[in-house]
């Protein structure tokens, strides 16, 4: 087995009185693509939070195997009084790398708007921002917590393809969380299928299609049969 | 397809009007008080308004060109460098504290109280007090401009940092940013616009305050020419001065509008009936 | 259009609140406001006693309180007041700003004020104060009285500090020594010196005017009979306190709230004894007058004198029966 990225354990997670989350496990290959799929309030943003580091305090362990680790939230979360370019850069300050940040604005498609204000964009064209921020640090790792919920399905194909092709050309691992199905499908390797809360993984489903995918591809329609199938074990749906 | 054909008109619209209605606009908020100054000279002239109660405007310029030639300049820089100095030590003092009480709920458990209690003593009890303290010089003048200034600032400021989306607060986080960090780069922005409405207001009211203080015990300044006019029954000189003061006002509040429009060009948000509606 | 007409509407509405009523012949007035004074001991026995109720009974007869000529002119002007009590220099400046006012007594002749140092201080003579901090209450007789000195001296109100503070506020400013001289007046003035030992550093019974009440124009045109009965209760105070020396004294202590010592010294310079305008009054205030208008107190072009002669009008004291 190759050094995996991150691992990360959580035997029990609480909020107040509810437990939210319960014997979750998990370990992220480089270069793989994962989701979490699952209801809302299942935990699944939480899982992603507690391996961004956001929230600390839950029983288990988190492994990192080193390499930088990224996020994109599910709002884009620009600051408004920055440009673009600034945005993207924003973790360096002043000093940010003006080469890298003007490729990485080609490579999300928004050439020639490195010196617009985030009230001049799109939702959609603001995610994409958000993307190139998160890429902006060389991540390994990409944690992204339903970053194309806001948009418009036609968007949202355009920005699933856009992820697509960022973490092939940067070698990046993603680690997604939706609860779409199709969209899990689509994008991931591996979709960890996630139960109402107390929750942990109740399947595990390996896409084995190579990239890039057809949408209309009758193995996702069939995979997607068998994740609905679980979920309405599980009571989701 | 419909939409198509109506894209075109609506493009060219917004463009025509804006040229068109900047011109008028400023007209029109000209109309009342030239309409108010006119009503007043015809009543005063005719007798119907006593011109030892209310002068005609006429008059009234006619002591301001009086004014102009003499010690007019000597009372505006009085006044306007006593409201410079305490509007700054005010809030200077009050982003301070603001920043402090905003950041810390420990502070803000200790302080809050405090400020709340001094807030709400009205603002001329505060004048024999700092007279007996401070005495009659521009010590006890500029703290009581500065008192003025403070709270609106400090207010607004609290209530800025407060009002700042958390989730932006948490993308810093993200980063690992230190505390300083935090402030410097996403906490002092995003707080921007509540701490400018802050200042303004703490602007008008140290002018307030500057009257105030200037009504007791000066020896210039325009309060003073205020209280001179009083004092000798000259009501002309009373309107002139509140003039230039009503004058100075907008001008330093312009000038912090300017400011503020420049500093906040970024803020997405509804300003008023614009040329798409 | 609407809201032009609203203006207008408005401005006659008040324009027309400000009319005179229309009399046919002189009733006396439903209600005539007079002030009272520590500068004015007449003014305190009247209200005291009660005569001027007595001789206006229909009318309710109110009092003020005024802190200085400042004060009472404002009061007359505005409406406050219908009878105000000031340093006729003071009613002079008032006039000649265009307050449409008449005097028509004197309620006092009276050396009330002077130029108050600490009794440390180590000045000696009105030059000594080029540069200092004088307190004095602008408009009144006292602030006149320093101009006066000071140009006697060589120097202007430019060469001082003045700084305005109503009569007690300038006592209590010179004593604290937030000021360097004070220009008082009495009975505050003979406080001080009674009671916090200062000095008088430059004294000159001319540089004093003389106290007059004063009426508008339009009050003396349309209710010369109630004038002279409110004169003719003054009249009655004056005698009486002419009479009752001591009775006097203890009057104004207690009115004032200070010390009968006080009293007795604010009296001592006191002079009740000619309450009607003369010619010779006229003269001096035409000698006091320049002051007006080298200090720039009045607006460029106007005629003192004529101002002075449109002041003073005698007729209604030469009208009071004779004690």
């Amino acid at each position: 087995m190759s050094e995996a990225l991150l691992d990360i354990r959580v035997e029990r997670k609480n909020f107040g009185a509810t437990t939210v989350l319960t014997n979750v496990h998990l370990a992220l290959q480089p270069r793989e693509a994962v989701s979490l799929l699952g209801p809302s309030g299942c935990g699944k943003s939480t899982l992603l939070r507690i391996v961004a580091g956001l929230e600390k305090d839950y029983q288990g362990e988190l492994l990192q195997g080193g390499g930088e680790v990224a996020f994109v939230f599910q709002e884009p979360r620009l600051m408004p009084w920055l440009t673009v370019e600034q945005n993207i850069g924003f973790s360096d300050d002043d000093g940010y790398d003006k080469a890298w940040v003007a490729q990485l604005i080609d490579e999300v498609g928004l050439t020639g708007f490195g010196q617009a204000l985030p009230k001049a964009l799109s939702g959609g064209m603001a995610q994409r921002v958000a993307i190139a921020r998160g890429l902006y640090s060389r991540p390994q790792v990409l944690l992204l917590d339903e970053p194309f919920s806001a948009v418009d399905a036609f968007t949202r194909m355009k920005l699933q393809d856009l992820l697509l092709q960022l973490a092939e050309h940067h070698g990046i691992a993603l680690l997604l969380v939706t609860h779409d199905v199709d969209e899990a499908l689509y994008l991931s390797d591996r979709v960890l299928v996630m139960d109402n809360r107390p929750s942990s993984i109740r399947q595990e489903l390996a896409v084995e299609l190579v990239h890039p995918r057809d949408r209309r591809d009758p193995l996702l329609a069939r995979l997607k049969a068998l994740a609905l199938t679980e979920l309405q074990r599980a009571h989701v749906i | 397809m419909s939409s198509k054909s109506e894209t075109l008109p609506v493009a060219l619209a917004p463009t025509l009007t804006v040229q068109r209605s900047a011109w008028p606009r400023r007209l029109k908020g000209l109309a009342l008080p030239v309409l108010i100054l006119v009503i007043l000279e015809v009543v005063v002239r005719i007798g119907w308004l006593p011109s030892y109660q209310m002068p005609a405007p006429s008059e009234i310029a006619v002591t301001l060109t009086d004014l102009a030639e003499g010690a007019l300049w000597k009372h505006i820089s009085a006044s306007l460098l006593r409201v410079l100095l305490g509007f700054t030590i005010g809030a200077g003092l009050a982003l301070v504290f603001a920043a402090w009480v905003g950041l810390s709920r420990e502070a803000e458990a200790y302080l809050e109280p405090t400020f709340a209690g001094l807030r709400s003593i009205p603002s001329l009890a505060w004048v024999p007090l700092l007279l007996l303290w401070l005495g009659i010089d521009e010590t006890s003048k500029i703290v009581l401009i500065a008192i003025g200034a403070f709270f609106p600032v400090y207010l607004n400021g609290v209530a800025a940092i407060r009002d700042i989306d958390r989730k932006l607060v948490e993308v810093g986080q993200m980063y690992g940013f230190s505390r300083t960090r935090l402030v410097r780069r996403i906490l002092l922005p995003a707080a921007l616009p509540g701490l400018f409405t802050g200042l303004r207001s703490g602007l008008s009211l140290a002018w307030m305050f500057l009257v105030a203080a200037e009504l007791i015990a000066a020896t210039k300044g325009l309060g003073y020419l205020l209280s001179d006019g009083r004092e000798t029954s000259r009501p002309d000189i009373v309107l002139a001065a509140i003039i230039v003061l009503a004058l100075l006002g907008k001008i330093s509040d312009g000038l912090l509008a300017a400011l503020e429009k420049r500093c906040l060009a970024w803020r997405d948000t509804f300003n008023g009936q614009g040329p798409e509606n | 259009m609407k809201p032009f007409f609203n203006t207008l509407l408005g401005a006659c509405a008040l324009a027309f609140s400000l009319q005179p009523p229309a009399h046919a012949a002189e009733t006396d007035p439903a209600q005539v406001n007079l002030d009272y004074a520590y500068y004015s001991p007449v003014s305190l026995v009247l209200k005291h006693f009660g005569w001027l109720e007595e001789a206006l009974p229909q009318t309710k007869v109110g009092w003020v309180l005024s802190q200085g000529s400042n004060r009472s002119l404002e009061y007359l002007n505005s409406g406050g007041v219908d009878f105000a009590s000031s340093a006729s220099l003071s009613a002079v400046l008032s006039r000649a700003n265009g307050s449409p006012i008449k005097s028509v007594y004197v309620y006092s002749r009276a050396e009330w004020t002077a130029l108050v140092v600490r009794k440390d201080s180590t000045f000696n003579s009105v030059s000594d104060l080029k540069g200092k901090k004088i307190a004095a209450t602008k408009g009144t007789d006292p602030y006149l009285f320093t101009l006066r000195s000071l140009q006697k001296a060589g120097l202007s109100k430019d060469d001082v500090e003045l700084v305005h503070l109503q009569h007690p506020d300038g006592r209590t400013a010179l004593e604290k020594g937030d000021v360097d001289a004070w220009a008082g007046l009495d009975p505050h003035m003979a406080a001080s010196e009674i009671q916090a030992g200062s000095r008088l550093l430059y004294r000159n019974k001319d540089f004093n005017s003389y106290g007059v009440v004063s009426v508008t124009d339009k009050y003396a045109k349309e209710h010369p009979q109630t004038i002279a009965k409110v004169l003719g209760a003054y009249e009655k105070a004056r005698n009486w306190a002419v009479k009752h020396p001591d009775e006097f004294a203890k009057l104004l202590a207690d009115e004032s709230g200070l010390p009968l010592d006080v009293a007795k010294l604010q009296l001592s310079r006191t002079d009740l004894s000619s309450p009607l305008l003369t010619a010779q009054d006229v003269v001096s205030s035409k000698a006091a007058a320049p002051i007006l208008v080298s200090e720039e107190l009045v607006r460029r072009g106007v005629n003192v004198d004529q101002v002075i002669d449109q002041l003073i009008d005698p007729s209604f004291g030469q009208a009071l029966p004779r004690p």
